[in-house]
């Protein structure tokens, strides 16, 4: 999956899969997990968020289930 | 003399390699400036020197105060509890070249100094020399690298000790990036058991990565084909243990057959049937193997027939009236019909005469040819022989994927192996590479032309003394003699009380991380090469990451701090975060206890991965 790098403080770079609802999040870590049946528009939001560490707190951390890969 | 200021006390008291001197009334002061750097006096662990004649004699301080005054000392109000006592460790010639030993004593009345971190890089370093490799520096003196004699390393094997979390793992990585640089050691040669999955990712640049269900490309499929065990592994893998010695013998025999004719159908350079042995590695059909000693355990026949009993089996019939002759391959069993034996009927069944008493055995291994978790072993891929023992590639290729490719590391990811023969598989992955190195000794590619680097992580799970495991006689024999053949072994456990003692004494060179079990750290302490009891009672308070570095691959013990690798090169062992002590806006954490969970969560993907034997689920994306 392709993704587009961000700057944050803990997001490295983000990509989204359109056709399974995939948001993938790589961490400034190097550690990638993949968010499933995320909407679009969370996505959208998400790279353009001021604050990339915060939106993904409020809005995707605890709210989708997730595996690491 | 040498300078004054860094002037201790003077020597009253040796025994042996102890020495215990008295501290000055100057040096109470407890801080001391040499070249305008401060040093502590009486550190326990730091280093001494003894000025005698042209020489230096170098000691490690263990022991401060009251208690180190030799016992037999009178009460003396003058010196109190001034007291040190040292261990000495070495020597030095004016020009400054460290040695281990002592070829004399300091006697009563000799000076004692400390040692300024001047002398102690010259003591220490020597980094020009490509065969010392850097680790680390000095845990006092961030000046000085820790640097470990590469040859010593490798050949007289090593030890990795440290409770979990103790900072081992990545140790051992920094260890194994060290030495897997690619210009200095151009065919440096490690392979690594990983019991965890835990370095695959740390070592990625560095190292092919061999796993059981592997992600491809990344990782490659890991294949441990049967037919490379001896007949030991072999029975202990597929059968367990044997009731007596002929059923066993009645296994060898028909090994032995397999192999014969398989060698005769498919000539290999190097052995003829005659010198065959049921141990030599030739490819034969263990399913077919299977099938027919099934045949002769639960067979029965028509007893009436005319001809051989084994030509009349009895085969139940299925709906379709087709004999169930069972498939080998797949590792179905054939159906038998009961024993009938009436009187007015004329079709007779019976069991087969002198039908093998196998059964408990060839049920499990059975079992074990359909299950998929066995297929590394016993459908290695292009290693599966076929029926009459042909295989696509042969031994050759499986160890140049694993000691000949074009990168210095492999890591063998033992993961999925099944616990129930994880002993005896690791006994036969080091077996083979002890065998194929030991008997290639000779060759450019042998272990005494390019040596092997074995790294066993958690090796108290398999080397243990309870187990009567096959993978400790193998330690036991590299450690014993892959010396000669330059087969090292590097042993990484949390747990070393649990290592047989004699794997754990042959181990030259120690690392000891933070080790606070006191029968763990007895276990090492009586098995180091140095007589440094000061030392290794410092092993409860060590930081992490910190280590104590002993033995033959460094001049002097010294306590390092490892320097670990990149970020993006760590094993994957961290401990999970219950609650991240950074804000959530900044974790790099999606999970933990702080974070509320998600609603309604899928507990099916989470069966789906038990199922599977892998913690990959499906709906992952995988880069094409």
């Amino acid at each position: 999956m392709q993704r587009t790098s961000v700057s944050s403080s803990n997001v490295a770079s983000v990509g989204y899969d359109p056709d399974s609802s995939t948001l993938e999040i790589e961490f400034n870590n190097g550690a990638v997990y993949q968010y499933f049946d995320v909407n679009e528009n969370v996505y959208d939001e998400l790279i353009k968020a001021s604050s990339v560490g915060g939106y993904l707190a409020t809005n995707i951390k605890g709210k989708y289930r997730f595996s690491r890969v | 003399m040498a300078s004054k200021e860094t002037y201790l006390g003077d020597v009253q008291d040796v025994n042996g390699t102890t020495v215990s001197i008295t501290l000055s009334k100057s040096s109470l002061t407890g801080f001391v400036y040499i070249d305008g750097q401060g040093y502590r006096v009486g550190q326990i662990g730091s280093f001494i020197r003894i000025p005698i004649g042209y020489n230096d004699l170098f000691g490690i301080v263990s022991q401060v105060g009251a208690s180190a005054k030799p016992e037999n000392q009178v009460e003396s109000e003058a010196t109190g509890n001034r007291w040190m006592k040292i261990q000495l460790i070495g020597e030095s010639q004016r020009n400054g070249v460290f040695q281990r030993g002592l070829s004399q004593y300091p006697t009563i009345g000799d000076e004692v100094h400390l040692v300024s971190e001047k002398e102690l890089k010259s003591i220490y370093g020597q980094p020009d020399k490509p065969y010392f490799v850097k680790v680390g520096h000095i845990s006092n003196a961030d000046s000085i690298p820790a640097l470990i004699d590469v040859n010593k390393l490798v050949t007289r094997h090593s030890a990795v000790v440290g409770t979990t979390g103790s900072g081992k793992s990545t140790t051992v990585a920094s260890i194994i990036n060290a030495l897997s640089d690619n210009n200095r050691y151009p065919s440096s040669r490690i392979i690594m058991l990983d019991l965890h999955g835990e370095y695959g990712h740390a070592l990625k640049d560095k190292a092919n990565l061999y796993k059981i269900n592997a992600d491809v490309p990344k990782e490659k499929e890991m294949h441990i084909p049967f037919w490379a065990l001896n007949f030991d592994e072999l029975c202990e893998i597929c059968f367990g243990e044997f009731n007596n010695e002929k059923d066993k013998n009645i296994v060898l025999e028909r090994v032995q057959k397999y192999k014969n004719s398989s060698l005769a159908k498919y000539p290999k350079n190097g052995s003829s049937v005659d010198t065959l042995s049921v141990d030599t590695p030739i490819p034969f059909s263990i399913h077919n193997l299977w099938h027919e000693l099934y045949l002769e355990t639960f067979g029965t026949y028509y007893s009436k027939q005319a001809g051989r009993p084994i030509d009349n089996l009895a085969y139940e019939l299925d709906t379709n009236g087709k004999e169930l002759k069972g498939n080998p391959n797949e590792g179905i069993t054939p159906i038998f019909k009961n024993v009938k034996n009436e009187k007015d009927d004329d079709e007779k069944i019976n069991y087969l005469p002198g039908a093998l008493n196998l059964g408990k055995h060839l049920l499990l291994l059975g079992s074990k040819l359909r299950i998929p978790r066995y297929n590394f072993i016993f459908r290695p891929g292009e290693w599966s022989p076929k029926g009459d023992g042909e295989v696509i590639r042969d031994l050759d290729s499986l160890l140049k994927d694993w000691i000949g490719s074009d990168k210095p590391a492999t890591v063998l990811d033992l993961s999925g192996v099944p616990p129930d023969i994880l002993q005896t598989t690791i006994g036969a992955v080091l077996r083979i590479l002890y065998e194929a190195l030991f008997w290639a000794r000779n060759l450019s590619q042998g272990g005494r032309h390019r040596p092997l680097l074995i790294v066993m992580e958690e090796a108290h799970l398999y080397l243990n003394d309870d187990f009567k495991g096959m993978a400790s006689k193998v330690v036991q024999r590299i450690v014993k003699e892959g010396r000669k053949y330059g087969i090292g072994a590097m042993i990484v456990s949390q747990r070393p009380s649990e290592i047989n003692p004699t794997i754990l004494s042959q181990c030259g060179t120690f690392f000891a991380l933070r080790l606070t079990n006191a029968t763990d750290r007895n276990h090492i302490t009586s098995a180091l090469p140095d007589n440094l009891d000061g030392l290794t009672s410092m092993m409860p308070i060590l930081r992490t990451g910190e280590a104590i570095i002993l033995g033959e691959a460094v001049k002097l013990p010294m306590r390092t701090f490892i320097e670990p690798p990149p970020k993006n090169a760590r094993p994957d062992s961290q401990d999970p975060v219950v609650y991240d002590e950074v804000p959530l806006d900044e974790s790099q954490n999606p999970g933990g206890w702080g974070i509320p969970m998600e609603t309604n969560p899928n507990y099916e993907e989470l069966i789906e991965t038990w199922r599977a034997q892998s913690p990959k689920i499906n709906k992952i994306i995988e880069d094409k």
